[in-house]
């Protein structure tokens, strides 16, 4: 190599956002040399949107991500300033914590982690070039010359790649809320003939909380116990701070009407497909004529600021016309704006180019995670960092892809939908995506994945101790209870396992979880076991591996139409080929008859 | 997994195949319709024509089929319906030929020489199937269409081919994915103002969904009567005219009938139609006591008939005093299941005492026998015909799917009551729309999302 200033990795990660930090982190705890590269190393893990993590289905995600041995848990648990477990009015397996946190704190945390993690280096740089050869990665160019080497390279760019933001007319190229957008990264990836989609997002004014009368709203108080995110938690002992609730009222609709025409969303001036489960306060108004009004939610942005995020007021429409739209809001008419809402386009490709380890199937050693596949959220990126992190160390290792199943998780199922389905709009993981829903508890996700963690090698010895214990008390407990013929009286919906029966069947306390798992899953068993009949009809179907030079195409007495769509996927497996949008049943039973006459 | 009935046999070549086949009945006929399907549809048509006429679609061209050696063979019409224009879906061409078998037959194989395979049994309509050009059951009906043997048959397979099952089944189905939904958006997006139905309101849902259901399961007992048809014994005493009757209700000269008691000495079946349900009528041996060897082997075979029958008509001569033999056998076939008692020979005097349910007919001159047609239908179907809006379902493996569809349904209504949380309920609901599916077309988690989007304001 005649450039001196080369550097050498086993593992680069570009990007040191929510996918990136996990897929970083867990390269290095792998003992892989990782290079980090961020363009602005003050701003790593920066959440460029609401200040929260969690939610329903997302904090299902957090759980796994935390079960197989990543970060997002524990620093939610340090940084959290309002702890809310969601929908307990439902059954167990819909149970999901949510956390305000501390945003500034959460960064700064997260920059302090990686910084000590022995096998891992933070670059501050830009990507200029993608180094591949013969479809195989190589490494990186950087902006300033240098050259980095890797055998694999992770790409979590979130929405930096040709990001344009948009207030009412004003456009302006950027990555996140004014940062540079990452033009010479996103024509290099261009140039790797890959497919590429435009999707938007949106984000919510902020405001000065000391100009806010917050004596009209109604408090919304965290949890008087809150339910931690990560299993190495005990007790989250914090004092919480409290939301408030809001809403618009006929005059703010009026304000947001009468200025339509201004809005970038319906005036044509933006093209990428933006979210229907986060819609602008425009698309609200406009879709749901009928509502008199809109909840709105003011969250704290941290605890040593007096920035407020307007959580359900995302709008992209002029600075003039938000601060009107705020100003016909009781308590917020003598609102200061800090920074207007936008909404953003930017660079995603269609995920449908990746396989299950979040690889390029073209090229062997890129990996993608975060927003570039389609997604949104925090939760959703860090599971497919963590994912693709694990899969570019095994790349880089020589070891096998680990890949996760729709059963194992809801993980499984992101990444199983983005590359079998594609993302027509930016992706966000909702319960009613799991087929296997019962199974799927934040209660389980140790019991799911952190064997698999351990197998990876990702688990930390204290993690692999605690989830010893649990387990085996679990054993105990279930037998104990069993063998009391307690059964029968937990099923009924109003008995709930006490602390005391627990200790007395342990003859210890229970460690947290345990009495949560055993009593859903006696309470829950006849449901449990239903689902549980479906589920193996699933495996059986994911059982059927498609080969992987299976020629779609020429599959007697399937349509050109399906053909394209199969080869397009490339499916792993028959149970994958089945959830492809176009794939026919009568598709499947062919795929079916196929394989088995050519078994051998 | 869901995998449809797809016949192993029609999938054994490439898709990328042109196929062909004679699309008329084998044998007598005015017209041969010749069909073609597939990519090379029109360049192979092109070769079995003299002149290669300017394709329009959907035309009807004057064309002459020539022969290897160019010599005429017919001359007829060809259309071509253009991709994805078509019934199968991809290029057809449709050669109207008069209809000599052997003609035909010279046609099609020459279409083979030149690059067509013959089309397996059913395969333009699994073509049509795959290409999205009709949906599960309207496949399976054409199917029906094609084996149906009276015209309305026709008439409720062909409604069927129209998608009449789907249709018939969407607003119960899309009342129960509105239900799923509900349900959906309430866990989903707990932390939205979205008002989550109280039980109250999900039961009345519930209950707007199943007698639909159950309606529809209920047509099956007329619609596997349409579809299947039924048997029906003519038994009787030798010579009471079981014979007569039987040539009366089938409309035709088909069983020999002379005054020698004993004549039919075999069973003899013909089937014709009574308001459009094919009804198969066995003719069978008179019985009594014999001592002829074939004729008791005829009269075993007449108590066999009997026991296959859906219904028996057990025939008395009324111009004869009922013998015990008579009362025998109207309480033989009372046991083995549904049964009409005729009274033949209403034309002479009578002499026998009239039992009150019997029906008085007359197979010499006709009088009473479409009496007797109507109590027949009546019989079968007492809850009359299901009217033509709400369609009925005629396939067995339709009717098993709605039935376990409703068990779910019924199931979800113990688990409201006994308020069990609301994603395991789904798990009811979702289990009762699996059937469903399988009839109408697969139900995906994207599917309700874009419900919920439409009908909730989500998003905080």
């Amino acid at each position: 190599m005649m450039n001196t200033s080369s550097r050498k990795y086993d593992v680069l990660v570009i990007g040191a956002g929510h996918a990136g930090c996990e897929a970083a982190r867990a390269c290095a705890r792998l003992g892989l040399r990782t290079g980090l590269i961020t363009m602005n190393i003050d701003l790593i893990a920066q959440m460029s949107c609401n200040p929260a993590i969690g939610g329903i289905a997302k904090g299902h995600l957090v759980r796994e991500i935390d079960a197989l041995g990543g970060v997002m848990g524990e620093l939610t648990d340090e940084v959290g300033i309002q702890f809310r477990l969601l929908n307990t009015s439902r059954g167990p397996a819909v149970w999901s914590p949510r956390a305000q946190c501390d945003k500034k704190q959460y960064r700064v945390r997260m920059k302090e982690r990686m910084e000590q993690e022995p096998n891992l280096r933070i670059l501050q740089a830009e990507v200029a070039s993608l180094l591949v050869e013969n479809g195989e990665m190589r490494g990186v160019g950087l902006a300033d010359g240098r050259t980095v080497t890797a055998a694999s390279v992770v790409v979590t760019t979130g929405t930096f790649l040709n990001g344009l933001a948009h207030v009412g007319e004003t456009k302006y190229q950027c990555g996140r809320n004014g940062e540079a957008p990452s033009n010479l990264l996103g024509h290099a990836l261009r140039g790797l003939g890959l497919e590429w989609t435009r999707l938007k997002t949106g984000t919510p004014p902020r405001l000065d909380g000391r100009s806010i009368d917050w004596s009209v709203f109604e408090k919304q108080h965290g949890d008087v116990e809150p339910t931690p995110f990560s299993f190495m938690t005990d007790r989250i002992e914090r004092e919480q701070v409290c939301c408030y609730v809001a809403y618009t009222n006929q005059a703010t609709h009026a304000v947001v009407r009468d200025s339509m025409s201004r809005s970038p969303l319906y005036s044509g001036q933006i093209e990428g497909i933006g979210p229907r489960y986060c819609p602008s306060i425009e698309d609200k108004i406009v879709k749901f004529p009928d509502k008199s009004r809109h909840q709105l939610f003011l969250e704290p942005e941290g605890l040593d600021t007096y920035e407020i995020y307007v959580n359900g007021l995302s709008t992209s429409m002029p600075v003039d016309v938000q601060e009107r739209v705020l100003a016909s809001i009781p308590g917020l008419e003598q609102a200061e704006m800090i920074r207007p809402g936008y909404a953003i386009e930017y660079d995603a490709i269609d995920p449908r180019q990746l396989t299950h380890g979040l690889q390029v199937r073209r090229i062997r050693g890129l990996f993608l995670a975060g927003q570039i596949n389609g997604t949104s959220g925090y939760e959703e990126a860090g599971c497919q960092g963590l994912m693709a992190g694990l899969n570019a160390a095994c790349h880089a290792g020589q070891r096998d892809p680990f890949e996760l199943a729709r059963t194992d998780g809801y993980t499984g199922i992101l990444i199983d939908d983005l590359i079998s389905k594609g993302a027509d709009e930016p992706y966000r993981m909702f319960t009613s995506r799991a087929e296997y829903r019962l199974h799927l508890r934040i209660d389980n996700a140790d019991a799911r994945l952190t064997p698999l963690g351990e197998r990876m090698g990702l688990v930390s010895p204290d993690r692999s101790a605690r989830f010893q214990v649990k387990e085996e008390q679990k054993t105990r407990l279930r037998q104990g209870l069993l063998s009391r013929r307690m059964d029968a009286t937990l099923r009924r919906p109003e008995v709930r396992l006490s602390v005391d029966l627990a200790t007395e069947v342990l003859g210890a306390a229970p460690v947290r979880g345990v009495i949560d798992t055993v009593e859903t899953e006696i309470k829950y068993a006849g449901y449990l076991d239903q689902q549980d009949r479906h589920v193996q009809r699933l495996r059986d179907s994911e059982r059927r591996p498609l080969p992987d030079n299976l020629v779609f195409a020429s599959i007697p007495g399937l349509s050109r139409e399906v053909a394209e769509r199969l080869a397009r996927v490339r499916p792993s497996t028959l149970g994958q080929a089945g959830r492809i949008p176009g794939v026919t049943p009568a598709a499947v039973a062919i795929l079916d008859i196929y394989l088995s006459s050519h078994a051998e | 997994m869901v995998t449809a009935g797809v016949d192993p046999a029609v999938t054994a070549a490439p898709n990328s195949a042109t196929i062909a086949a004679i699309s008329t009945p084998m044998g007598r006929g005015g017209i041969g319709l010749i069909r073609l399907s597939g990519p090379a549809a029109l360049t192979i048509s092109g070769g079995l024509l003299q002149h290669v006429p300017d394709w329009q679609p959907r035309h009807a061209h004057r064309v002459i089929v020539v022969g290897e050696d160019g010599a005429k063979l017919d001359d007829g019409l060809a259309t071509w319906f253009q991709a994805p224009h078509s019934y199968t879906g991809e290029d057809v061409v449709e050669l109207s030929l008069h209809g000599s078998p052997v003609v035909l037959r010279a046609v099609l194989e020459r279409a083979t020489s030149l690059g067509a395979r013959l089309a397996e049994p059913g395969e333009f309509t699994l073509r049509a199937f795959i290409h999205g050009h009709l949906d599960l059951p309207q496949a399976e009906a054409v199917r029906d269409l094609i084996d149906a043997t009276t015209l309305y048959q026709a008439r409720v397979a062909a409604q069927q081919v129209s998608g009449s099952v789907s249709r018939r089944l969407a607003p119960l189905k899309a009342e129960l994915i509105e239900l799923i939904s509900l349900l959906e958006a309430g866990i989903d997006f707990a932390d939205n103002d979205i008002d989550v139905a109280p039980d109250a309101e999900l039961l009345r849902r519930l209950s707007l969904i199943e007698p639909q259901l159950v309606r529809l399961i209920d047509s099956f007992a007329y619609g596997k009567l349409v579809h299947d048809g039924l048997t029906l014994a003519i038994l009787g005493r030798p010579n009471v005219g079981k014979s007569s009757l039987f040539n009366r209700l089938v409309g035709q000269d088909r069983a020999i009938v002379t005054d020698i008691p004993g004549t039919t000495r075999d069973v003899v079946s013909e089937t014709a139609s009574i308001a459009g349900i094919p009804v198969k009528f066995v003719d069978t041996a008179g019985v009594r006591e014999s001592v002829d060897v074939v004729e008791t082997l005829g009269i075993e075979r007449s108590w066999q008939a009997l026991a296959d029958a859906d219904l028996t008509l057990v025939v008395l001569d009324l111009s004869q005093p009922l013998e015990p033999g008579d009362h025998q056998l109207i309480e033989r076939a009372q046991q083995a299941g549904r049964m009409l008692i005729v009274a033949n020979k209403a034309d002479l005097a009578p002499r026998a005492q009239i039992l009150s349910e019997a029906i008085p007919v007359s197979a010499l001159t006709g009088e009473g026998v479409e009496a007797l047609r109507e109590a027949i239908l009546a019989t079968l179907n007492p809850d009359g015909i299901p009217s033509q809006e709400d369609g009925f379902i005629t396939s067995m493996r339709h009717e098993r799917l709605l039935r376990d569809s409703w068990d779910f349904l019924d199931r979800a209504r113990l688990t409201i009551e006994d308020r069990i949380p609301h994603e395991m309920l789904l798990l009811d609901l979702y289990s009762a729309l699996r059937p469903i599916d399988a009839i109408t077309g697969a139900t995906t988690a994207d599917d309700i999302l874009n419900n919920i989007f439409g009908k909730f304001c989500i998003g905080k």
